[in-house]
């Protein structure tokens, strides 16, 4: 896809480029506070990453990701504690069982599984996050925007939804 | 405990107050031009910045604000969370608003420091701050959990740790139930003979401990006594344990008696396998209980030590009895145990002459098995090679794995002290005996420990240094007047090899941590790398584990000489007692909560919960958050398919307006 063809309107300003607009769930405990290391180093990376917080990765499921999509995000990123690692033990045990499954979905829908990446960040990698946040920015760059509901409609899913909310 | 969700919707009066943190933001992000973009938000009463938002002017400002213009959401956009989230919390509470109105933005560790560019990083900016207005309206007021601290504290183990932590709660006015796994007390300490530095007797120092201990009336001791299970959350803990039967009680006044009437042998661990006790035994003369215990798993039932006493003091048919124990705090002081080596690891095993060292340090003890005589296996001993590091400071591949394939990487620490000293008394009973110190690095790192480098060094141990990666090597020599050669590179005399003839060779073995697992299982203890438990920080927090109300005292913590044990149970002992003499606990509000109308019964979430914190109500058939042990990890609003359950401040809505407000195409500059 193009990527200097603008029909999605959440992806960029008026008269500007295209930028890939991520949101990124991280848990409070290990991967914020590895992103906050990123910046105690005042490491550089690119802004397109919007950071959610939740306590655990082990609260985001399928369905938050795929509404995040949706709602008009070209990519996702999901980071949570190291196996092991977990603040509550084993949330991110839940976190792993289920994020092959938005792969999935994905790629079902005709989605590049690409554009979402689930990865473990510990309280100490901030130079990991840094990276990271690199690269899924140039990956989801290299892919293009989204454009989740022209997207859909050719997929034929959503019939009779109504998509002008999304600027159609 | 929650008041009834009142999302404020329209009802909002958001505040937005943005930092210029002194130039750490301000110099990147233009935060008066993100301060006007968000004010054009509805909602957003207020939007401004100041220099320093955490200082005393910068609170005061906000209070201010939010009684001039009866603000009823406050959202701070500065530094990350982690550090001022909590003022800024008390802040509102100072004010009179729920503190849990608030949101905090990151715009310093997660904008300003990491973003280039200053368009962007203004742009970023006013996106998350924006985020933050879409999420709070969602926010309901919600109130820290408190819970009552029960005044009563258990401490798992009875060595020295169990002891001094038991004594030093009980002195501050706590009751304790000390539990110890074993009839006896005094756990690892009661083996040895000659304490470092000062060669004070263990068990004499542990007597006086002992005493203490047991004649101070808040403090009630459990032998014979195992946790089978333990659930509660800090505050309110129950621990159900299992009393095994003594099998003898103080009736009983020929104990020499029954004993010697017994038939059956079995090792003795005391004596780490040196010698043989009986099914009815104890360890040593003077230890506490004094009197004997049966060893059921040795015992035939036969009744000759019960016929040898008319009776009297021996009961063998009593059942194992299970009590309750509540208390506020939990104190585990399970300690170690020395390295076994392997069967063949240097000889062990093979050779009768190769020992360990804490076979060693019970020959030496004049109330041991030989009576203080240097004797291995009942033959005198002229020559001896301590080869130092046996089971620590291993290498996979180099050294031979445990049961398990794992090697033991870690440093021992206090076998190198131990094995000198030990090295010195019998250089002083037995002077002309030619002793070798086969050594990776010497490390007597503590007070008054270098000196028994010297002294070995001045009586005449010969130093030999072997390179990790070229183990030495034990085996028969039939040809020489000793029945052992040790055959090792020196790295001292540049790498000469040589075979050194020794009667007996001593392993200076490490130490493991002691197995509870299922202990580890029940607390859900964090464990590193080495199996020892692990503290939340070894800086900050050395003795609490990452369970609130749990604190660890010794060496289950890590290896450690008795003095480093001493003072860990003395610091965990405070830190609990200052937890009771709080009274309650407050906890964090973002718990989960079963919608009733939604929730199928499914018990989805019931199986997902790492704190087995939700039961189902089999009246109702839905399910029930246990709200004093959930812990706010949302794994369950996640997995729900009915949607029925949410996490209190992390609910869909308030997750899903950030993302929609992140994404919203006026959010962008």
């Amino acid at each position: 896809m193009a990527d200097n063809v603008v029909t999605h309107p959440t992806s960029t300003a008026p008269g500007s480029q295209w930028q890939p607009r991520i949101i990124g769930f991280l848990c409070y405990w290990c991967s914020y506070t590895g992103a906050d290391a990123a910046g105690t180093a005042r490491m550089k990376y690119p802004p397109n990453v919007d950071i959610v917080r939740v306590m655990c990765s082990g609260r985001i499921d399928p369905e938050l990701i795929m509404s995040a999509f949706s709602r008009g995000a070209d990519g996702v990123l999901v980071c949570g504690c190291h196996i092991g690692d977990c603040h509550y033990i084993s949330g991110n045990h839940k976190t792993m069982a289920r994020m092959p499954l938005v792969k999935r979905i994905l790629t079902d829908l005709g989605i590049e599984p690409q554009r979402f990446r689930h990865e473990w960040v510990s309280a100490a990698e901030g130079e990991k996050f840094s990276k990271l946040v690199a690269e899924i920015t140039e990956q989801v760059r290299k892919l293009g925007p989204l454009n989740w509901p022209k997207l859909m409609r050719e997929r034929g899913v959503g019939h009779g939804m109504d998509l002008k909310a999304w600027g159609e | 405990m929650a008041s009834q969700p009142n999302d404020a919707g329209d009802q909002a009066r958001i505040g937005v107050f943005i930092c210029h943190c002194g130039g750490n933001v301000s110099d990147v992000v233009d935060v008066e031009r993100v301060a006007a973009e968000v004010g054009k938000k509805p909602n957003v009463v207020h939007s401004g910045t100041h220099m320093f938002m955490c200082s005393d002017p910068g609170q005061a400002l906000i209070e201010e604000k939010i009684k001039e213009l009866n603000l009823n959401r406050v959202i701070v956009a500065a530094c990350s969370p982690t550090l001022h989230q909590l003022t800024f919390r008390r802040t509102l509470e100072r004010a009179g608003l729920n503190q849990f109105l608030f949101e905090h933005v990151n715009i310093r560790e997660q904008v300003s420091w990491v973003v280039e560019d200053r368009e962007e990083a203004t742009r970023k900016a006013t996106r998350l701050v924006n985020a933050a207005v879409g999420r709070i309206r969602h926010l309901v007021p919600l109130d820290k959990r408190r819970i009552k601290i029960h005044p009563a504290s258990l401490v798992i183990g009875g060595g020295v740790a169990g002891l001094v932590a038991a004594r030093d709660l009980a002195r501050r006015g706590m009751r304790v139930n000390l539990v110890e796994k074993t009839p006896f007390l005094g756990g690892r300490m009661a083996q040895l003979d000659q304490l470092f530095p000062s060669n004070e007797h263990a068990r004499e120092l542990l007597g006086k401990l002992i005493q203490e201990v047991i004649h101070q009336p808040l403090i009630t001791v459990h032998t014979n006594a195992q946790v089978v299970e333990s659930e509660g959350i800090v505050g309110d803990f129950r621990t159900r344990l299992r009393i095994i039967p003594r099998g003898v009680n103080h009736h009983l006044t020929y104990a020499g008696n029954a004993i010697a009437a017994c038939p059956e042998e079995t090792i003795s661990e005391f004596n780490f396998g040196l010698t043989r006790r009986k099914a009815i035994y104890m360890p040593y003369p003077g230890c506490y209980p004094q009197m004997p215990a049966i060893d059921w798993r040795s015992c035939t039932k036969c009744g000759k030590c019960a016929a040898a006493v008319s009776g009297k003091g021996i009961s063998l048919d009593e059942e194992p009895k299970e009590i309750e124990i509540k208390s506020g705090v939990i104190v585990l002081a399970t300690g170690y145990d020395p390295y076994e080596p392997l069967y063949g690891e240097y000889g062990y095993g093979i050779f009768p002459e190769v020992i360990s060292l804490q076979q060693l340090v019970r020959i030496l003890d004049e109330e041991g098995p030989t009576g203080g005589r240097l004797l291995v296996n009942n033959k005198p001993v002229r020559s001896m090679a301590f080869i130092h590091c046996a089971g620590a400071r291993q290498y996979e591949g180099i050294n031979m794995p445990q049961p398990d394939g794992t090697v033991n990487d870690y440093c021992a620490r206090t076998c190198c002290t131990a094995a000198l000293h030990n090295i010195n008394i019998i250089k002083e009973r037995y002077p002309d005996t030619r002793i070798f110190s086969v050594y990776q690095d010497i490390r007597t790192y503590g007070r008054g420990h270098e000196e028994y480098y010297e002294k070995a060094s001045e009586n005449g141990v010969t130093f030999l240094r072997f390179d990790p990666f070229d183990l030495p090597t034990v085996r028969h020599d039939t040809k020489e007047e000793a029945p052992l050669l040790v055959r090792t590179r020196d790295l001292l005399t540049d790498n000469l090899e040589m075979e050194i003839p020794v009667d007996v060779v001593v392993l200076a073995t490490g130490v493991i941590p002691h197995d509870i697992s299922e202990l580890v299982d029940m607390f859900k203890c964090a464990v590193g790398y080495d199996n020892f438990l692990l503290e939340v920080h070894p800086k900050l927090r050395p003795v609490e584990l990452a369970v609130s109300g749990v604190f660890l005292a010794g060496s289950c913590q890590g290896p450690m000489d008795i003095t480093e044990a001493a003072s860990a149970a003395a610091a965990a002992a405070s830190k609990a007692a200052a937890l009771i003499a709080q009274g309650q606990v407050e906890m964090d509000p973002f718990i989960a909560m079963v919608d009733e109308n939604k929730c199928t019964g499914c018990q989805t979430c019931l199986t997902v919960c790492p704190y087995s914190a939700i039961t189902k109500d089999e009246r109702k058939g839905v399910a029930v958050v246990n709200e004093a042990l959930c812990t706010g990890c949302g794994t369950c609003a996640a997995a729900c398919p009915s949607n029925a359950i949410h996490q209190f401040g992390f609910t869909d809505d308030q997750i899903l307006s950030e993302v929609e407000m992140l994404l919203s195409d006026s959010a962008v500059g």
